[in-house]
């Protein structure tokens, strides 16, 4: 099954191999520098009280879990704090004490908020609405800023939660096309 | 000199760094760390009137290096807070 799906990647990576070079143009590639990476939760913290104190902040984003909209070692996220968060936004959100995710909104029942990660195909988090941080406003890439108001970047989030049904094989093409 | 005044140093866990907070944006893709020892100098002298000799003093009392090496470091690092916009004379 794993030599198959290797195969199949590569498959994948040749046919698309256009696509993956138009890609990099418009999004640009991560950044060389040797980047000095603080523990996570810490981090975050302080980047809450800042939040908290009316900046905004822009981070570095790690981990794969907002795939295909923030790509890790290559797109960093401005956020602000928010008078409400709606369903669709991407937070920053602290889940237990000290555990922190940004993930979207996908549903929103009262105070009560469910998140689930772009690039994840199952896990989900609850949290209420004091526990959110801050919202994505902007996402920036190596080429470009896309803001979270962008209604062509709001239409693909869209389609891509109604795609959800089939995330798990739209990650594996979006894959070889990084 | 002087350390401008928008400026704070904060522990991450074991780590320094140094926060804009004078400013709207704060940019921690770019955040300024600083070791220890420069942690240290940073603290001894943050809000108050400075010379480059005071720090290499106050690096000698607390670690052991002798004048010379420590004024070097000082000159060194006091130079790049300068570069930086930390500092002004």
């Amino acid at each position: 099954m794993n030599v198959l799906k290797s195969f199949l990647r590569f498959l994948l990576k040749l046919l698309l191999t256009p696509f993956r070079y138009l890609n990099k143009r418009r999004n640009g590639v991560p950044p060389s520098e040797v980047r000095h990476e603080l523990p996570n939760d810490a981090f975050l913290g302080l980047v809450s009280e800042t939040l908290a104190e009316g900046h905004t902040t822009i981070i570095w984003v790690k981990g794969y879990s907002m795939r295909p909209f923030i790509e890790f070692g290559r797109d960093k996220v401005k956020l602000a704090l928010a008078a409400s968060y709606q369903v669709g936004d991407a937070v920053l959100a602290e889940i237990a004490k000290g555990h922190y995710v940004l993930h979207r909104i996908i549903k929103k029942d009262g105070d009560m908020l469910t998140l689930q990660g772009d690039g994840n195909v199952r896990g989900v988090e609850h949290c209420t609405m004091a526990d959110i941080r801050g919202v994505v406003t902007e996402y920036i890439r190596p080429n470009r800023t896309l803001s979270a108001d962008d209604p062509c970047l709001k239409r693909k989030i869209r389609i891509w939660r109604a795609l959800r049904p089939i995330r798990r094989v739209l990650l594996f093409i979006y894959k070889a096309l990084i | 000199m002087k350390i401008n005044e928008g400026f704070e140093l904060r522990k991450v866990c074991d780590d320094y760094v140094i926060v804009a907070y004078g400013r709207k944006n704060i940019d921690f893709s770019k955040v300024i760390s600083l070791n220890e020892s420069a942690a240290f100098m940073w603290n001894a002298v943050v809000g108050k009137e400075f010379t480059c000799q005071e720090l290499a003093d106050l690096l000698c009392k607390e670690y052991d290096v002798d004048a010379q090496t420590a004024l070097q470091d000082v000159n060194q690092i006091v130079a790049s807070w300068k570069e930086l916009g930390l500092v002004s004379d």
